[in-house]
């Protein structure tokens, strides 16, 4: 297609720039010259993947060497996706707009379950076979890293590499084995058969799920020299990792429109909930002058006048406030404002809260998760009332008026009391508030709280527990809102529908890719997305394929049972999970990997927090 | 760069002088910015040949040429720096714009029907107001010129804040009133003071 019949299309859907490319930083190269061409594919909008960090790094770092060009697509609205289906336009990468499906590889990030239907929509607008053992030497190798390939099981028929864990180094290897097979003849299968020997690569076709008769799984057996458990890899030396010394730079506002800078990876907590706070063990930090010179860099080369910092939990950062007055001399210089998301509410310091204030003031976000001390002992989440109450107390007095409270419903031993302590709490705060004489002037408080379902998720200590029912969940919601009486409390609990599907899937297993593709089938896409989520379609789709949702989401599942992620080892043991499970089940907590270890397991790395002197 | 808003087009360009290293004057106060001001804003799928930007540097040894080679240095391909001067006019004293109006290959009788709509001493369309409601309005005597040529419509239509007027609706009007129907492309070419003296 010419371009003017292109961009004459364009104009017929919303926000074109989606689709139009060009933006500052994109990457342009000959394509005669390059070995290897790489569709980095985002499966949600172009707002969404453009603000994820590590599609940022990936894409950098690929392009870094001569002979690889990596470039960037997103799923197309469904405004565009008519136009493109109606016109025959294969899916296309942003930078060249060649069709990805004469590319040698196409790679997804999967960031959340919810994003398979896009996945399997995206191959399709592509061009490309769906199913692995459909595709041959003449199609793109499909392959998926990110954190839902923890358990990749659902989407094992369609992929047929993951990368588990970091992919910088990985990803690299592979290439570079590719580059090897493609100059003396590629042959699909003999590739894959290689490649499966480097770690932390996992091959599914590679593996045979038995079944027993009751549906849970009997073995899973590697076939020829497939290693028996695959490992994850990490990065173990933050300081000499890669990172992007520019980012590409939207015309279009995207979610995070703002420049990014890594401070570390892992968290030191094991919230019990948290699959981040496991999968990505150990803890490892860059050095204060590494994040100030490359955050530096970043705004230099973006022109972008924010920056944040970004990890699991940023005030665990052991030299913050040095960093932070580190930047503030040339942020402030530069008229670029400093953002601090996920700070912590229990050592959110009156000091660090000044220092912020200093730069922007922007809402005040906590996640208190649980309403009651001993359901947060539970799920590990080691803030007490006090600490809750005295962080609202400092916002208060610095001219903050209203608070956001993040909790979950549902959670392993939850009571209806726990579900009291919830309203108790804002209760609590608001009371605090008109208590104190100084309170910001002639203001009124705003306590919102948002509710959400709890998702049991693999390798954390609640992978073995249930989720609760529709019927339990309605009752829940219902008790919740008349133990609210006050109107500066403003509850919200999200329509849920989404969270039953992705407990399914984040616990399940091969069996589930024909409900996905049936799913798809029925016009199944941007589930994530109020406006496209069709929960009767899917219902369709699990009784045609006579698959019991249930099975996966509602079982309490066995210390014993073989779950389908066990042949993958993220550095965590199951004995470890286990252990916390008991724990959680006696209310008693686990201390943070500064105050003491708890051997995980992921000290085999030899580096991070495990070997930090406490 | 016809997909890029308005919006998108402030942005943008805040973001390229901070990454040019300009030195130009910020906005006092609590929520201090750089201050960048486009002349008209161009529609979202139009192209512009000739915007205008007026901006302010601070250091006095900064020599316009400099600025343009910076910002071109930095800046993306379809986005270039053409020309850096002191201010000819002022922002209100912009009175009209002109655009090219490009057409696929026409027909002999829709171009008579294009000449004779330019032709008519009163053209009445609907406009939406600002407060939303839709009203009649007069559009002929906004129209300065309308030339055709090699399918090529070249406009010359009032513009600033009062009174300004967007081809689209006169091509609306236009396959309104003499019932055809045509793609276009549309690029603003100039802009000009109430003498038609353009700013340059
Ligand atoms: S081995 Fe110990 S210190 Fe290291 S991540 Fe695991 S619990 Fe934390």
């Amino acid at each position: 297609m010419d371009n003017k019949e292109f961009e004459r299309l364009l104009l017929t859907v919303q926000k074109p720039g989606r689709y139009s490319g060009g933006e500052i930083n994109s990457v342009i190269k000959d394509k005669e010259k390059v070995d290897v061409r790489f569709a980095f594919c985002f499966p949600d909008t172009y707002e969404i993947g453009m603000s994820h960090l590590g599609m940022k790094i990936l894409y950098s770092q690929f392009n870094e060497r001569d002979d690889i060009w990596c470039e960037r697509v997103f799923a197309p609205w469904t405004d565009f996706e008519e136009v493109m289906r109606e016109h025959n336009i294969p899916l296309f990468a942003l930078e060249s707009r060649d069709a990805i499906k004469d590319f040698d590889f196409i790679g997804f990030t999967l960031q959340y379950e919810m994003c398979y239907t896009n996945v399997l929509n995206m191959l399709d607008l592509a061009g490309v076979p769906l199913k692995s053992r459909e595709r041959d030497e003449s199609h793109p190798l499909v392959v998926a890293g990110g954190p839902c390939v923890c358990n990749p099981e659902p989407l094992a028929d369609f992929i047929d590499i993951f990368f588990l864990g970091e992919g910088e180094e990985v990803d690299l290897e592979v290439i570079d084995l590719y580059k090897k097979h493609k100059k003396n003849g590629f042959k699909r299968a003999e590739f894959l058969k290689e490649a499966a020997k480097i770690e932390g690569v996992y091959v599914p076709s590679l593996y045979e799920v038995e079944y027993m008769e009751d549906g849970k799984i009997k073995a899973v057996t590697p076939k020829g020299d497939a290693p028996k458990t695959i490992k994850k890899r990490i990065i173990a030396d933050m300081d000499n990792c890669f990172y992007p010394d520019k980012f590409v730079v939207p015309f279009i506002q995207i979610v995070h429109d703002r420049a990014v800078q890594e401070v570390f990876r892992g968290c030191i907590r094991g919230c019990r909930f948290c699959q981040a706070g496991f999968i990505y063990r150990p803890v490892r930090e860059k050095s204060m002058e590494v994040v100030n010179r490359q955050a530096k860099c970043l705004c230099e080369s973006t022109g972008y006048d924010e920056i944040s910092l970004s990890s699991l939990s940023t005030s665990d950062y052991r030299e913050l406030e040095p960093l932070l007055n580190n930047m503030l001399t040339w942020t402030q210089e530069n008229h670029i404002s400093l953002a601090l998301p996920s700070l912590r509410i229990d050592n959110f310091s009156e000091e660090l809260l000044e220092k912020i204030a200093h730069v922007r003031k922007s809402g005040l976000t906590f996640a208190p998760e649980a309403g009651t001390q001993r359901l947060r002992d539970v799920i590990n989440k080691n803030v007490t009332e006090e600490e809750i109450m005295s962080t609202c107390k400092t916002a208060f007095l610095g001219g903050y008026t209203s608070v956001k409270l993040y909790f979950m419903m549902g959670l392993p031993t939850e009571t209806d009391e726990d579900l009291k302590g919830i309203a108790d709490l804002g209760q609590k705060i608001v009371d605090m508030y008109y208590a104190m004489p100084n309170r910001p002037k002639g203001k009124s408080v705003s306590v919102s709280m948002s509710v959400a379902v709890f998702v049991p998720k693999p390798f954390t200590p609640f992978q073995f527990e249930p989720q609760i029912t529709k019927t339990e969940m309605e009752r829940k919601q219902a008790y919740l809102k008349s133990c609210i009486t006050t109107r500066k409390i403003d509850l919200s609990m999200h329509d849920s529908s989404t969270s039953f599907l992705e407990a399914v899937f984040a616990k399940g297993d091969r069996r589930l890719g024909d409900v996905l593709e049936k799913a798809f089938k029925k016009g199944c896409k941007f589930d994530s997305w109020t406006e496209c989520f069709d929960l009767q379609k899917w219902n369709e789709a699990f009784i045609e394929c006579g698959i019991d949702p249930d099975f996966y989401s509602l079982r309490t599942r066995d210390y014993t049972e073989i779950n389908p992620w066990d042949h993958l080892d993220y550095a965590v043991s199951k004995e470890f999970l286990i252990r916390e499970n008991k724990l959680a089940h006696k209310d008693t907590t686990t201390p943070n990997c500064r105050e003491k270890c708890s051997a995980c397991g992921a000290n085999c790395y030899g580096k991070g927090v495990c070997f930090e002197r406490r | 760069m016809k997909f890029v808003s308005h919006l998108d087009m402030n942005r943008f360009m805040t973001r390229l002088i901070n990454k040019a290293k300009i030195p130009i004057w910020f906005t006092e106060g609590f929520n201090q910015h750089a201050y960048l001001n486009f002349a008209v804003p161009l529609s979202l799928g139009f192209e512009g040949e000739y915007e205008i930007l007026d901006l302010r540097i601070i250091d006095p040894d900064y020599s316009n040429s400099q600025l343009i080679a910076d910002l071109n240095a930095a800046s993306v391909s379809g986005i270039e720096f053409i020309k850096a001067c002191e201010p000819v006019f002022k922002m209100k004293e912009i009175a009209f714009a002109e655009f090219l109006i490009s057409f696929d290959n026409i027909t002999a009788e829709i171009e008579e029907k294009i000449k004779n709509f330019f032709k008519r001493e009163t053209i009445i369309t609907q406009k939406k107001t600002k407060k939303g409601g839709i009203k009649d309005i007069d559009i002929a005597p906004l129209i300065k010129k309308a030339e055709l040529q090699d399918n090529k419509l070249d406009l010359i239509l009032t513009a600033g804040n009062e009174n300004n007027l967007n081809p689209t609706l006169v091509l609306g009007a236009l396959f309104d009133l003499e019932k055809i129907e045509l793609y276009y492309e549309v690029k603003r070419t100039m802009i000009y003071n109430k003498e038609t003296q353009s700013f340059i």
